[in-house]
Order: C-alpha cells, then sequence, then structure tokens
C-alpha cells in the first residue's frame, strides 16, 4: 500500500510543469513589436525577421491603403451597428502606429459611394486587415523569443 | 491579370510571415514558406474557377 503510494506521489511531482516567469522585457518586446511593426524583432537583433515580417506587414499596410482600402472605427457606417464595426477594427488595429497615425490624421477611414466603387475597394480592405492580423502574428513570435521559448 | 498581380502579392507577404514564424532553421522555414505560397495560389485559383462556373 505504501509503496503505491509512494509511486503515485512521484507520477504527480513527474507531471507538474515547472513554469518560469515571463520576464518583464519580454512583455515590452511584445508591446514594441505591436506599436511599431518589425521593432520587437529589432530589439532582438533578429535582422533577418525584423525585415521579412516587419517589411509584410508594412508593405501589407501601405498597398491596402493605395488600392483605397478603408480601416474600420467604432463609428457606424451605412446603417450598421458599432458591435460589427469591432472585429475587423480589433484586426486593423493590430498595425499599432500605422493605424494610430491614420486615425489621428483621418486617413484611410472613407467608405463613401466614390470610394467603394474603387476596383481595388475590397482588396484594399483585405490588405489593410491582413497586415494587423500579420502584426499580431509577429507580436507574438517577438515575445515568445524573448520569453527564451523560441530560438 | 490584376486580380491574379494582387493575389500573388498577397500570398507572398501572409507566406512570408508564416514562414518565418515557424519551424526551427532558415532552411525548414524557408521551405514552409514556399509551401504555404503553393497552396494560397493553388487554392485561389480552384476556388476562382469554381466561382466562375456558379452563375450571378
Amino acid at each position: 500500500m505504501k509503496t503505491e503510494e509512494l509511486d503515485l506521489a512521484k507520477s504527480e511531482t513527474a507531471s507538474v510543469e515547472v513554469r518560469e516567469p515571463t520576464p518583464p522585457a519580454a512583455w515590452l518586446v511584445g508591446i514594441a513589436a505591436w506599436f511599431f511593426p518589425g521593432a520587437g524583432h529589432l530589439l532582438e537583433r533578429k535582422w533577418g525577421r525584423a525585415i521579412v515580417m516587419g517589411g509584410a506587414v508594412w508593405l501589407c499596410f501601405v498597398l491596402g491603403l493605395t488600392m483605397g482600402g478603408h480601416m474600420f472605427d467604432l463609428s457606424t457606417g451605412q446603417g450598421s451597428s458599432a458591435i460589427l464595426q469591432v472585429p475587423p477594427m480589433i484586426a486593423n488595429l493590430g498595425t499599432g502606429i500605422l493605424y494610430l497615425v491614420c486615425w489621428l490624421m483621418g486617413v484611410g477611414f472613407a467608405d463613401d459611394p466614390q470610394q467603394a466603387a474603387r476596383a481595388t475597394f475590397e482588396y484594399g480592405n483585405t490588405f489593410l486587415l491582413i497586415a494587423g492580423l500579420l502584426n499580431y502574428l509577429t507580436m507574438l513570435d517577438a515575445f515568445d523569443i524573448a520569453a527564451g521559448r523560441k530560438p | 491579370m490584376r486580380h491574379f498581380l494582387v493575389m500573388t502579392v498577397f500570398a507572398i507577404l501572409a507566406s512570408a510571415v508564416f514562414g518565418a514564424v515557424a519551424k526551427d532553421t532558415t532552411k525548414e522555414r524557408f521551405v514552409y514558406g514556399v509551401k504555404v505560397f503553393a497552396e494560397f495560389m493553388l487554392i485561389g485559383l480552384v476556388l476562382g474557377w469554381i466561382l466562375y462556373f456558379i452563375p450571378m
């Protein structure tokens, strides 16, 4: 009986995962990576990744704006409710400072019929959404590297 | 032609990030990125042809 209890105790001890606390610097890298696409990997001196991932996000965003896409905020457009604007807004918000600067300057938020009539309007929207989502991936990658969970 | 070009640019950008995030070595990342790019293009073309035959 005692041997069984000991075995059980041993197996329970073995199955307990040892979790190291996340270093505070990793959170800072994560925030920097979200705020300025590519900055997280630049801080980690991962130049190649910074160029590829940050460059992809920037290019995606610029192409989206060039194609006439529009970003989402909480203002209701064309009779839709504000709640419906939240998911795409979260995606757009992923681009960090790019979204904030455009929002402050009022650039890229027009969705009037004239803008929507452009052939590349929907492509632009998609590129802008994807730029934000790709930057979330980039941010998580930079965070994992800073936390020592990834080489 | 413009649609195909936009789809290609989109596939390049997305697969570059997907490739950089995944796997461990540079070679594995590159191969994975190329694979994702090919999948994006193939699925895009297949969907395009399916939609072509569906009446509006």
